[in-house]
Formats: structure tokens, C-alpha cells, sequence
């Protein structure tokens, strides 16, 4: 690596140079041709700016929210078909439910049909 | 010990950059840039300073780009990946710019994305590729000069633009 290279390279990494040795450098076409390339070069090789990945955070901010409304689905089922069944089982317990309208048959006479 | 959410909070984005043009493709660089994550998380954090611990980061994410590039030899995928027909210039520089990457010898393509579009310093660069920061130095503008041979046309066009906008900024003015 010669002197001029040396220096345009410190210049781009932000390493220490002599400004005089810089100097020198630029005062060389070919010196500010290289620097010119090479900021050229930098400026093509960056990637288009597309979204970086997602955070894995919120990845998993979002997954404790779906797991945190699963949960809740369950637990609203759950507690929804154990009334149900309560009150299914109390309709169905062996003794016989109070009546609540009574029908009296005054005379029972067949229509027909019987031989 | 470091907060791995701080760590990766901090460096995803140079992650991400610097997926994208070691591997060339943004889908898989934003699954690469997870993994990181997920073998971060499987890891101990060495208890060090930042500029170590991206060093750190950015070893694990180099040994996924080479892992990559060994299995892809091993199972090429169909078809070239630059022959799509309507493509815009910048997609074409962006093309070009990956196939002079993918010529490079492993190491330089890292040391030269590493600085040049993850923007790690010397000693970073150095500890993730297990060089010292001289070689990173010349292994650095040695790349750089030999991609300035191959990229010559698209930094010319590159050139142009910017002098084209610099001179009617100053018309406009």
C-alpha cells in the first residue's frame, strides 16, 4: 500500500492521518481520483433500505398477546360450559320438577281406530 | 452481563446491512438477522465492552453467512438470480454490486461489508473475523481497489448523478 493509498483509507475510516500527507495525496489527480471512487464505491455497495428484521421484541409482545387471548378464550368456554352444565343438572336431578300448568281430561271418549 | 434485547436493539440494523450484501438476498438477511438472535439468546454474553461484544455479534453473524454460502453450494438453487427481464438501473447496480461481492474471497467480502455498510471499526472488524486490525487494514483497501476495477461503470454512472445533482443545486441556488 503506497503512502497515497494509505492515507485516502485513513481518511475514509476515520483513522488518525497527517493532514500534510493528505495534502499531498489530493494534490495528485490520481490521489483525488481514488478518494472520489471510493466515496463512489461506498455510496453503491449500500443496500437499498428495506425493513430490517422485526424486532424481536414486538415478535414477542405479539405472542404474549396471542397467548394471553387463547388463554382468555379458553377460560371464557371453560366457565361458560360449567354454568351450563350447572344448570343443566339442575334441570335433570331425579325428582320431579314442580308443575307449572295442570290440564284436567274431563272424559276421555276414542275417536275410532279401534277394533 | 449485557441485555441480549439491548444488544441486538442496538446492532440489528448493522446486521440487517450487512446480511443484505454478504448473502445478497433481503429475505433471507432478515431471517439470518433472527437467527443472531435466537443463538445469541442460546449463548452466554461475554462480559466486555461494546466495541468487543458488536465483534462478538458480528462473529456469530459471520459464521451464519458462511454456513450459508456452504449450503447453498451443496444444494444450488434453480435458475440465476440476475436474470430477472424488467429490472430499474439501481436493481441493476445493486445485481452487479453482489456479483463482485460473491467473487471476493470469504474473509475480504466480510471485512469489506463489515466496514463499508455495517460501519465497524477496525478492532470490531478484527475480532469478528479473528485478524488483527492491520490486516483488516490492508485486506480492507486491497478490496477496495480491486472493486473499484470491477465496479468501474456503475461508479462512473454513480459519478455523473452526483455531479449532475451537485451542479443543478447550485443552479438553483
Amino acid at each position: 500500500m503506497n503512502n497515497t493509498h494509505e492515507v485516502i483509507s485513513a481518511l475514509l475510516d476515520n483513522e488518525p492521518f497527517h493532514p500534510e500527507e493528505l495534502s499531498d495525496a489530493l494534490s495528485d489527480p490520481a490521489g483525488r481520483a481514488l478518494l472520489i471512487d471510493l466515496v463512489m464505491l461506498r455510496r453503491i455497495v449500500q443496500p437499498g433500505d428495506p425493513a430490517p428484521a422485526a424486532r424481536t421484541a414486538t415478535t414477542v409482545s405479539r405472542y404474549s398477546w396471542r397467548v394471553a387471548a387463547a388463554a382468555a378464550a379458553l377460560f371464557l368456554s371453560l366457565a361458560g360450559g360449567y354454568i351450563a352444565g350447572q344448570q343443566r343438572a339442575e334441570t335433570m336431578s331425579s325428582e320431579a320438577p314442580t308443575a307449572t300448568r295442570v290440564v284436567e281430561a274431563e272424559s276421555f271418549v276414542p275417536t275410532g281406530g279401534m277394533r | 452481563m449485557a441485555d441480549p434485547e439491548a444488544l441486538y436493539g442496538a446492532n440489528h440494523r448493522r446486521l440487517f446491512r450487512y446480511f443484505c450484501r454478504a448473502v445478497g438476498r433481503t429475505e433471507m438477511a432478515r431471517d439470518l438477522t433472527q437467527e443472531v438472535f435466537v443463538r445469541m439468546s442460546r449463548t452466554a454474553i461475554p462480559v466486555a465492552q461494546d466495541g468487543d461484544l458488536r465483534g462478538w455479534l458480528f462473529r456469530i453473524a459471520r459464521n451464519l453467512v458462511l454456513d450459508h454460502h456452504r449450503s447453498r453450494r451443496r444444494h444450488p438453487e434453480a435458475g440465476p438470480l440476475t436474470s430477472e427481464p424488467m429490472r430499474s438501473a439501481s436493481q441493476d447496480v445493486s445485481a452487479a454490486v453482489n456479483e463482485a461481492l460473491a467473487s471476493l474471497p470469504a474473509i475480504d467480502r466480510d471485512v469489506f461489508v463489515m466496514r463499508e455498510v455495517a460501519g465497524l471499526g477496525y478492532e470490531e472488524i478484527a475480532a469478528a473475523c479473528e485478524l488483527t486490525p492491520d490486516a483488516v487494514r490492508s485486506r480492507l483497501h486491497r478490496t477496495r481497489l480491486l472493486l473499484r476495477e470491477q465496479l468501474a461503470a456503475p461508479i462512473a454512472t454513480c459519478r455523473t448523478t452526483a455531479m449532475r445533482g451537485a451542479t443543478q443545486q447550485t443552479t438553483d441556488d
